[in-house]
C-alpha cells in the first residue's frame, strides 16, 4: 500500500511540474517546504503518506507559497472534505487530484480535511494594485459574494475562505467556474458566467489582498 | 367596541399596574428577584404569553405578542420626551458579526443571541452578564446570507434556540445549561436554523432555512418539556402543481410558459421533494381558532422554473394550520411558480381589518418583497386588498435570462425578513423597505445535493442608486399614509409604541424614533455599527427601556459590531 502511495507522490511531483501555468509565471512551480516536513500528530498517522503527498504541491502543512496552488492550511473542514469527495466522484475534474483521491475512504478524507482545517492560515504578503482591487471590490459587491463568504471573505463550513488565498489560484478557479471547467458548484458557475474576465481578474486581486 | 379598542383600554390598565408593581422591587435592583406582574422570576406561564400585548414590563415574544404586532403598550417614552432618550447601558457580545436578535425580557432578565448561536442572559437594568451559552457547532453547516440568529423563545423555566447546524436546543433559563437538544433536520442537505422559535400551549414551533439548497420546507412542533416531535407540516405539498395560475396576487401576468411546464411535469414528475419553501420567521397564533399563520419562502431553485413545473404549492404563500395537529387550514399564494425569489418572508400580523364592504373582520397582514402589504381575511386566507407599492416596480414580471434581465424590485425586496409593526389605534402598519436594483440570470442545473442551488444568479447593478424607506400604510384602504426615504436599503425590523413612536435602525448605524402619525424624525442615535435587528422594549423598576442590537448585517454587508444598547430617559 505504501508503495502505491509513494508512486502516487512521484506522480504528483511529475504532474506538478507539468501544471499549466499562466503567462505571469514561466518558471517551473516552486515546491514549497522541501526538507521542512513537519512531525504529524499521532492521530494523522493513518494518512501521513497522503498528507506528505499534499505538502508537495500545497506546501508544508498546506501553507502554499505557490501562487497557483491553493492554501489549504486553515481552510474549512467541510469545504475540504466536499472537494475531496467531488474530486473522487469526478464532480470536480482534475488530472492531478483525481488519482490522488480515488482510493481514499470517507474517513481518510475527513482526517485529511481535519488536519488542514486545524492549521493556521498563512499570510502570503500579497499586495494588490489599488486600482484593480477597487474594481474587484465593485465586482464582488455586484455578485453579493459576502452573502455566502461573509464580510471578511473568511467563509464557514462548506463555504471556503477566500481572503488571502493565492491570487493565481483564485483567478484560475473563478475562470474555471465561468468556463464550466469546474462544475461542482453550479450557482458559482452561473454567477461567474455573468462577469467579464477582467472583472474576475480584479476579484482575484481584491480577494488575495483582503 | 372593536377588538383593537379593547386592547387599548386593557393595555393602558396593565401598563399602569405593571409600573406600580415593578416599583415595589426597586430595593433589589441588582439581584435576580422574583415576582413582578404575572409570575415568578424565570418562569414564563402561558397566561403571561397570552397577555403579552398588554404587558408593559416584559417583552416575551420575538414580535411582541402572538398577533405579532410589535406594538409595545408602555408610553413612558413618548413623542414629547423622546428627544431626551440616551443610552442606559451597552453590552458587548463575544461575536462581532451580523446581529439580528430580538431581546426577550422576562421579569428583569434579558435573553439575547448572536451569530454562531451564543446566548446571553443579562440583567435588563444594568446590562451585566448573568450567563453565556456557546453552542458547540457541528462541523457541517449549510446556510446562505450569514450565520445569523434571531433570538430565543422563553417558556416555562427554559429558553429555546434553533442553531445553524439545524438543532433545537432547550436551555435552563436560570443557568444556561442544556436541558435537551433535538436534531431538526440534516444540515448536509441544506437545512439550518436562524429563526427564533415560537412557544405556545406547551409546544415549540420552528421552521427551517434552505430555500437556496433544494430542501423540503416545513414547520415542526416539539414538546417544550422533553423535545419530542409532535407534528410536521411540509410547506411543499405532495401535489404541488396547483391551478396553473397565470397572474400574481395583484393581477399581473407572470408570463409563465404553461405548455412547457406541463410537458416538464410529465417528464420529471412533481418536484416537491426538493422544492424549498423555507419558513424562517415566526408564526402568529390565533387563540380563537387555535390556528397558526406563517409564510413560506421561495421555491428551489430560485431562478430556474423549468425543472419545477406547476404553481409550486405552498411556496411564496401565507399558510394557516391547526396548532394541535399541524393540519392544513388554508393558504394564499402570492406568486405561483416564482422565478425571482420575491418570496414571502416577513412574519404575518393578526389584526382586525376592514373587508371589501367596510366591515371589520379578523385579518392577516404580510409585507412582501414585492413592496406591497397584503391584507387577508383570517378565516380562509383570501386576499382582501393589497397596498400601494412602497418601492419602485419596473418591468414586472420580465423573465430571467441567461445574460440577465433587469426588474424592480431586486431579489431582496421590498420588505425582506424584517418584521413590520402595527398601531391599531391609527390603523397603520409600518414597514421598512429596500430599493436595490438587480438583474436576474437563469441557468439550469440539476439538484447538487445540499450545495447552493439558485438556478442562475442575482446581480446588484453597481451603477444604480440604492436606498431604503420607512413606510406607514393604512391597512384598511391600502394607501400609503407617510413615507421617509433612508440613505441605505433597510433591513432589520421596526417597533411601534403607545408613546406615539416608531423605532427602527439603519445600516449606517443610525437608530431613529419617528412620530408614528406623521413620520417626523424625533430622535436619533449613532450606534457605531449597523442597526439591523428588530427593537424591543421593557420596563423595570418603573423605567421604560428601548433596546436594540447594533451588529450590522451580512446580507447587505453593513458594518459589523457586537453591541446590545438599552436606552432610557434620564432620571
Amino acid at each position: 500500500m505504501k508503495t502505491v502511495y509513494l508512486l502516487r507522490v512521484l506522480l504528483i511531483a511529475i504532474a506538478c511540474a507539468g501544471w499549466p501555468v499562466s503567462a505571469r509565471s514561466e518558471e517551473p512551480p516552486r515546491i514549497p517546504g522541501a526538507g521542512e516536513q513537519p512531525i504529524l500528530p499521532d492521530e494523522y498517522a493513518s494518512v501521513s503518506t497522503e498528507l506528505f503527498g499534499c505538502f508537495d504541491c500545497h506546501g508544508v502543512s498546506g501553507e502554499s507559497a505557490d501562487p497557483e496552488f491553493p492554501i489549504l492550511s486553515g481552510q474549512h473542514f467541510y469545504y475540504l472534505y466536499v472537494q475531496l469527495k467531488d474530486f473522487k466522484a469526478g464532480r470536480r475534474a482534475s488530472e492531478i487530484m483525481q488519482p490522488m483521491v480515488e482510493e481514499l475512504s470517507k474517513d481518510q478524507m475527513k482526517l485529511i480535511a481535519t488536519y488542514f482545517s486545524e492549521q493556521e492560515w498563512p499570510n502570503t504578503g500579497f499586495k494588490g494594485d489599488p486600482a484593480i482591487t477597487a474594481k474587484g471590490e465593485t465586482a464582488t459587491g455586484a455578485g453579493q459574494c459576502v452573502q455566502c463568504h461573509r464580510g471578511g471573505y473568511d467563509g464557514d463550513s462548506r463555504v471556503p475562505r477566500l481572503a488571502g488565498q493565492q491570487r493565481e489560484y483564485l483567478f484560475k478557479t473563478l475562470m474555471d467556474f465561468k468556463n464550466k471547467v469546474r462544475m461542482n458548484s453550479p450557482s458559482k458557475s452561473s454567477l461567474m458566467n455573468s462577469f467579464e474576465e477582467a472583472d474576475i481578474d480584479a476579484m482575484a486581486e481584491y480577494l488575495a489582498d483582503f | 367596541m372593536s377588538k383593537s379598542a379593547w386592547k387599548k383600554v386593557l393595555g393602558g390598565a396593565f401598563v399602569t399596574a405593571g409600573l406600580v408593581a415593578a416599583g415595589a422591587f426597586t430595593a433589589g435592583a441588582q439581584e435576580v428577584q422574583g415576582g413582578t406582574l404575572y409570575g415568578n422570576m424565570n418562569t414564563v406561564s402561558q397566561d403571561m404569553m397570552n397577555r403579552a400585548e398588554s404587558d408593559g414590563n416584559n417583552f416575551l415574544h420575538t414580535n411582541g405578542n402572538y398577533d405579532q404586532t410589535r406594538y409595545y403598550p408602555a408610553r413612558q417614552i413618548n413623542v414629547n420626551n423622546v428627544k431626551n432618550l440616551r443610552p442606559a447601558w451597552i453590552f458587548q457580545t463575544e461575536i462581532v458579526e451580523s446581529l439580528e436578535t430580538t431581546p426577550i425580557v422576562v421579569n428583569g432578565i434579558m435573553y439575547i443571541t448572536t451569530s454562531f448561536n451564543h446566548v446571553y442572559a443579562l440583567n435588563a437594568r444594568t446590562g451585566a452578564q448573568i450567563w453565556q451559552y456557546k453552542h458547540k457547532m457541528g462541523p457541517i453547516t449549510t446556510y446562505c446570507c450569514g450565520p445569523n440568529n434571531r433570538g430565543v423563545a422563553a417558556y416555562g423555566d427554559k429558553v429555546f434556540m434553533g442553531t445553524l447546524d439545524a438543532k433545537l436546543v432547550a436551555l435552563d433559563a436560570k443557568t444556561g445549561k442544556v436541558v435537551w437538544e433535538q436534531q431538526i433536520a440534516d444540515p448536509e442537505l441544506g437545512y439550518s436554523e436562524t429563526m427564533a422559535p415560537t412557544a405556545v400551549n406547551g409546544k415549540i414551533l420552528i421552521g427551517t432555512n434552505g430555500g437556496e439548497y433544494g430542501i423540503r420546507g416545513f414547520v415542526k412542533a416539539y414538546n417544550a418539556e422533553d423535545g419530542k416531535l409532535l407534528w410536521t407540516f411540509h410547506t411543499t405539498a405532495e401535489n404541488s402543481v396547483g391551478v396553473w395560475a397565470e397572474k400574481d396576487a395583484t393581477g399581473r401576468n407572470m408570463l409563465r410558459d404553461i405548455a412547457a411546464e406541463k410537458a416538464a411535469l410529465k417528464k420529471l414528475g412533481d418536484p416537491y421533494k426538493t422544492l424549498g419553501g423555507g419558513v424562517w420567521q415566526n408564526p402568529a397564533y390565533d387563540a380563537e381558532t387555535n390556528r397558526i399563520f406563517f409564510v413560506a419562502g421561495n421555491p428551489s431553485p430560485d431562478l430556474d422554473g423549468s425543472i419545477r413545473p406547476g404553481d409550486n404549492l405552498y411556496t411564496n404563500s401565507l399558510i394557516s394550520v391547526d396548532l394541535d395537529t399541524g393540519k392544513y387550514a388554508c393558504h394564499f399564494q402570492y406568486i405561483a411558480h416564482d422565478v425571482w425569489d420575491l418570496d414571502a418572508v416577513s412574519p404575518p400580523i393578526l389584526v382586525d381589518v376592514a373587508d371589501k364592504n367596510g366591515k371589520m373582520v379578523p385579518g392577516v397582514l404580510h409585507g412582501g418583497k414585492t413592496g406591497h402589504v397584503y391584507i387577508h381575511n383570517r378565516d380562509d386566507c383570501s386576499l382582501i386588498r393589497f397596498s400601494e407599492a412602497m418601492v419602485p416596480q419596473e418591468d414586472m414580471w420580465v423573465l430571467p435570462t441567461k445574460d440577465g434581465a433587469r426588474m424592480l424590485p431586486g431579489a431582496n425586496g421590498g420588505v425582506e425578513w424584517s418584521p413590520m409593526t402595527v398601531d391599531e389605534g391609527l390603523g397603520l402598519v409600518y414597514a421598512i423597505n429596500l430599493h436595490q436594483p438587480m438583474t436576474y440570470h437563469v441557468e439550469s442545473s440539476p439538484y447538487p445535493e445540499g450545495k447552493l442551488w439558485l438556478g442562475g444568479a442575482f446581480k446588484v447593478i453597481p451603477t444604480e442608486e440604492q436606498w431604503g424607506n420607512v413606510t406607514a400604510v393604512d391597512y384598511n384602504t391600502g394607501k400609503i399614509r407617510w413615507q421617509v426615504k433612508t440613505q441605505q436599503p433597510m433591513i432589520g425590523g421596526i417597533m411601534a409604541t403607545a408613546g406615539g413612536l416608531v423605532f427602527t435602525g439603519e445600516g449606517s448605524g443610525m437608530f431613529k424614533a419617528y412620530d408614528s402619525e406623521t413620520g417626523s424624525v424625533l430622535w436619533s442615535f449613532q450606534a457605531g455599527a449597523g442597526v439591523n435587528a428588530p427593537p424591543a422594549s421593557y420596563t423595570v423598576d418603573g423605567k421604560q427601556y428601548i433596546v436594540v442590537g447594533a451588529g450590522g448585517n451580512v446580507q447587505l454587508n453593513y458594518k459589523r459590531g457586537n453591541n446590545i444598547i438599552a436606552f432610557a430617559l434620564p432620571d
